[in-house]
């Protein structure tokens, strides 16, 4: 803490407050948009990239997920409209001078996350099934490296999906009254442990997006014969 | 550890309708010196015009509220050391100064008393049986020390001058509505009159907060879902009118 407070004061605050996520977040939708178009990628023994999955159908809802994600909305808030750019008070700019009006107006858009969530739910049990399909590849059964990036994405972005704050809203939030839902076993309760998760929600939002880009990445490069992938486990017939 | 450190602080009398500047001081730096150690030094030794509010100086009042180095803070919290050569002592610019680093911040009960207050169900036996996962979810908002750092840094109120209410009042208006005795929504306030919605969550107030809060992830965006339950989200809004009516 000490440390941190130290290289709050010697470093500019852009070093210090993260955009990263926001900027990412830009470039995936660019890098997406260009390799989809330009360089699609077929399955490759078994192995599906996770943007030629099903979710592709819904993917403009899954980005309108990201972008009304409370963990964006910070950063796009921040770093893109400026309103304010820093919590440090001399850093703000122009930001009293020009107008503001939040998450009023056209932004009332963002309170429909919790729709565009479900879009996201809908979504996840396909990226269980495609790495279902990359061990079951050739009818034997078949663990390989990818098989297992594969899940860990899937895992990944199954936990963000559910440290949502509309996922917390639903599960326990909007209750007034804890001790009549949850009659003493709040301690291992769904939402208790969502709610552990959602403490960490901006992280998960961009380990999660970092991992699907490295996935894609990742099968692209093995479609292309570079040999990164390695057979843990091969039964021919079961 | 250097002897001595330099200090700036903030003056102004708006009485003498002057302008406000910085004045320098040089302080004697001693083992694990806080930034209000070195302020009431300045008031007791240097210069006792000096107006500096404090009061526990263990972090419980509150009342030593400012802007050191351009970051909301508690002086009695702050140490010397973690904050280099030039030190920069200046009060809340959010609230109206009364002098120097004194500001009043009286605009902030006002507000409070606007919150509907809290509204027990009817026929309740006595005593009341609370059960304790209750009692911790809502004690979080109360260790609030009411320093209204938060509404300091908050750019809503500070900048935008905005009808929000602010970091502060959303707590004390999540507190009464997470009451499981309460039977108000005060989200259904917040976002008409309170001005929930200029709420871009950026998360300084969070930040800020020397009790640790998560105003933001607690209570700001809770009271902002329950606000999407009334006013946005047609399927929380027919279900809500359903179990009304069969109530």
């Amino acid at each position: 803490m000490g440390l941190y407070k130290s290289l709050r004061n010697v470093l500019p605050t852009e070093f210090i407050e993260p955009n990263w996520r926001f900027y990412s977040f830009l470039f995936l939708i660019a890098f997406t948009i260009v390799m989809m178009l330009e360089f699609p990628v077929k399955p490759y023994h078994g192995l599906i990239d996770p943007f030629y999955s099903p979710t592709i159908l819904v993917l403009p809802f899954v980005g309108l997920f990201r972008l009304t994600c409370y963990a964006y909305r910070k950063d796009y808030h921040r770093h893109v409209f400026k309103h304010p750019v820093s919590c440090a008070l001399d850093l703000r700019g122009d930001s009293s001078t020009r107008d503001y009006s939040g998450e009023t107006k056209f932004f009332r858009v963002e309170n429909l996350h919790r729709y565009f969530m479900y879009f996201g739910v809908a979504i996840l049990p396909f990226f269980f099934y495609d790495f279902y399909i990359s061990i079951t590849f050739g009818g034997g059964l078949i663990i390989r490296l990818a098989s297992l990036i594969l899940l860990a994405n899937a895992i990944m972005v199954t936990i963000w999906v559910f440290s949502c704050h509309a996922v917390r809203h639903l599960t326990g939030g909007r209750m007034d009254c804890y001790g009549c839902r949850f009659a003493g076993k709040q301690k291992n309760s769904f939402f208790n442990i969502q709610s552990k998760f959602n403490e960490h929600h901006e992280a998960l939002a961009w380990s999660s997006l970092i991992l699907f880009v490295f996935v894609d990445l990742y099968i692209r490069a093995l479609s292309a014969g570079i040999p990164l992938d390695v057979t843990l486990l091969h039964i021919a017939h079961i | 550890m250097k002897d001595k450190v330099k200090i700036s602080i903030f003056r102004k009398d708006p009485a003498t309708g002057e302008e406000g500047h910085f004045v320098d001081y040089e302080v004697p730096v001693k083992e694990g010196m806080v930034v209000l150690d070195a302020v009431t030094y300045i008031s007791e030794n240097v210069d006792t015009t000096l107006a500096v509010r404090w009061n526990c100086k263990a972090a419980r009042c509150g009342s030593c509220a400012a802007e050191i180095n351009n970051r909301p803070a508690l002086m009695c919290k702050t140490r010397i050391d973690l904050l280099g050569d030039n030190i920069k002592v200046a009060p809340m610019a959010a609230f109206p100064l009364v002098k120097d680093l004194v500001t009043d911040v009286s605009e902030n009960f006002e507000i409070d008393r606007k919150i509907p207050a809290f509204a027990p169900k009817e026929g309740l036996e006595s005593p009341w049986i609370i059960q304790q996962m209750d009692v911790e979810r809502t004690k979080e908002f109360r260790t609030c020390i009411e320093c209204f750092l938060c509404m300091d840094v908050c750019h809503v109120v500070r900048e935008h001058k905005k009808d929000y209410v602010g970091p502060r009042h959303v707590i004390k208006a999540a507190s009464l509505d997470m009451h499981p005795m309460d039977t108000l929504d005060r989200s259904k306030y917040l976002n008409k009159e309170g001005g929930l919605g200029f709420c871009n969550i950026t998360k300084c107030c969070q930040e800020v907060c020397p009790e640790h809060i998560r105003i933001t992830d607690n209570a700001i965006i809770q009271e902002k879902e329950r606000a999407v339950d009334n006013y946005y989200d047609p399927i929380a809004m027919l279900l809500k009118k359903l179990s009304k009516k069969s109530e």
